[in-house]
């Protein structure tokens, strides 16, 4: 009994808890304007990781040995017309740090205890916690992964301009962009950012990702940049009418008049041992 | 790169909204605090839409037409054909069914717009409160596109109400994993009332009324959220939904895969996928 209304003096307590944290004004004044949605710059090359070098091996990826011939066959897999070491096109999550490279538009959310990033790919939503917490002994796993930020007034305006984040926590099958550069298997890649506006356009939003990864020789930083357009929200449903099919360990795709269709050129039909004889 | 996009118009306000967000204080106090994790009650993914209502009830609230069109969805099911359940494909639940909250909920208030989060992708909802209207031309989503209007009920200065209207909503989508259909026309209206229970702010009530050409006459069910208050900072989790290895959907036809990643079929008889595009 007495346990019982220990607890519930806790429940009260975290209730009035809840009841003081909304009782003050959010100043969003204090902090950047960063509304409309926020879509990669960078031409021919925006999908590569990094944008400012070519696709591919010209990438110049520090990887170590074993994960440069991963993405080597990858290549080798996309050149044959598959889809090579890239778990997105089964409409999975690109993850961390593959998640910002914006190809499809993002948007920030700032609300004092958090900033949102939300994008349109999959209506995923990455928390970045600016509540100044401290790093959970156990990090739930996820992966756009578990971050934690800091706003910074670099230039002593009153005004935050700068977001720091470190993100941990992150799982699941991934890989830097669509060539299949890969992160190490083993989920304990650490991503830093640096996020601000640009300093003489304000329509211009940089982030400078430094990703440090068992996969890598070195820690490996790129800048993104990304362009502001209006908010405008379109769903972005990858599941609803994907064409990509598996069956099995092989990958297919269905035409549009619902027929199963080979992927690569002289691929075999699937086995159909387990139907009745055609009829003759 | 394949994916469903639905253009959501809107653009104009979108862009006014764009170049007047910023420049404007944001007084939270004015909006209920509705901060933390809402977890469901009485409901998992398996739970019926209207649970007032005894097994089978929903039925009768269906068109003698859509009655006819649940019962062949049924048969077709049995015959090999797609699943009742469109999110067994990975389909997003889509609106009304997402308020279902399977998995815990956040709701994120902002002065424009106010954000429900659900850990499913796919299932993010935007309720503008900017004073929108809806325009004459809208492009079908699963979420459908959603208006609301923040009210103070009890006139003590702040907001304790939102009332939404959602249109445009596309399918496949079902009220529940059991099938029940909505009108193929995609004119479903679906109007909600949000707000905390008058004696214990951690309980957050939805009522939500669903306007569709497949029902007698419009359907009202009362879902409510319960808030762990001593959970300040809770633990969010990600889903990744996967499409179950064992079955597959080619065309209309729905087959198994066995252990070793053979196509079988799902029923006695079943016909051969059409293999001609192989050579």
């Amino acid at each position: 009994m007495l346990e019982r209304s220990a607890f519930g003096a806790l429940a009260l307590a975290a209730a009035l808890a809840l009841s003081v944290i909304d009782a003050k004004a959010f100043d969003d004044t204090s902090y950047p304007d960063w509304s409309g949605s926020w879509l990669a710059i960078g031409g021919a090359t925006r999908g590569s990781f990094d944008s400012s070098k070519p696709k591919g091996l010209a990438q110049q990826a520090p990887l170590k040995p074993e994960f440069q011939k991963i993405l080597e066959a990858s290549i080798a897999d996309i050149a044959a017309g598959g889809q090579g070491n890239d778990p997105g096109y089964h409409c999975g999550s690109h993850g961390m740090p593959r998640v910002m490279l914006a190809l499809e538009p993002i948007f920030f959310v700032i609300l004092p205890e958090t900033t949102y990033i939300i994008f349109e790919r999959l209506s995923q939503v990455r928390r970045i916690f600016t509540d100044g917490r401290a790093w959970p002994a156990q990090l739930p796993g996820a992966s756009v992964g578990y971050s934690i930020g800091q706003w910074i007034d670099t230039d002593g305006d009153g005004r935050y301009d700068t977001l720091e984040v470190e993100t941990r926590g992150i799982n699941g099958t991934r890989v830097y962009d669509s060539n299949g550069a890969p992160l190490h298997p083993d989920n304990s890649t650490v991503v830093r950012e640096r996020i601000s506006l640009d300093q003489a356009n304000p329509g211009v939003l940089h982030n400078e990702i430094t990703t440090i990864d068992d996969a890598l020789t070195r820690p490996w930083t790129v800048t993104r940049s990304y362009r502001r357009l209006p908010a405008v929200w379109d769903e972005y449903v990858c599941t609803a009418g994907n064409e990509h099919l598996a069956i099995g360990h092989d990958d297919y795709l269905l035409s549009a008049d619902g027929l199963l269709m080979p992927v690569k050129k002289g691929q075999k039909p699937p086995d159909l041992r387990y139907f009745d004889a055609p009829q003759p | 790169m394949p994916y469903h996009r639905a253009t959501g118009a809107l653009a104009l306000v979108a862009v006014l909204v764009f170049l007047f967000s910023g420049a404007r204080a944001f007084d939270e106090s004015r909006f209920p605090n509705w901060k933390g994790q809402w977890v469901a009650l009485g409901g998992t993914g398996n739970a019926a839409w209207d649970t007032t209502l005894p097994p089978g009830g929903e039925r009768a609230l269906l068109t003698p037409e859509y009655q006819a069109v649940f019962a062949a969805n049924i048969k077709a099911e049995a015959a090999g054909g797609p699943p009742l359940d469109p999110t067994s494909r990975c389909i997003p639940a889509g609106m009304p069914r997402l308020m279902m909250a399977v998995l815990p909920m956040e709701i994120a208030i902002t002065p424009s717009i106010t954000y429900f989060m659900f850990p499913a992708f796919d299932s993010l909802r935007h309720i503008y409160t900017d004073g929108r209207s809806f325009p004459a031309q809208i492009e079908p989503s699963f979420i459908g596109t959603s208006i609301g209007q923040w009210q103070d009920t009890d006139g003590d200065g702040r907001f304790d109400t939102l009332r939404i209207e959602t249109r445009a909503i596309r399918g496949p989508h079902t009220y529940d994993a059991s099938g029940i259909p909505f009108h193929k026309d995609g004119e479903a209206v679906v109007t909600e009332k949000v707000y905390a229970d008058k004696t214990d702010p951690n309980t957050l009530h939805d009522e939500i009324t669903t306007r569709d050409h497949a029902l007698m006459r419009p359907w009202t069910v009362t879902r409510s959220y319960r808030r762990d208050a001593g959970q300040a900072r809770p633990e969010w989790l990600e889903t990744v939904c996967r499409q179950d290895a064992s079955r597959v959907l080619i065309g209309d036809q729905n087959y198994k895969v066995s252990p070793e990643g053979l196509l079988m079929p799902a029923i006695k008889g079943q016909k051969r996928p059409d293999l001609r595009y192989f050579k």
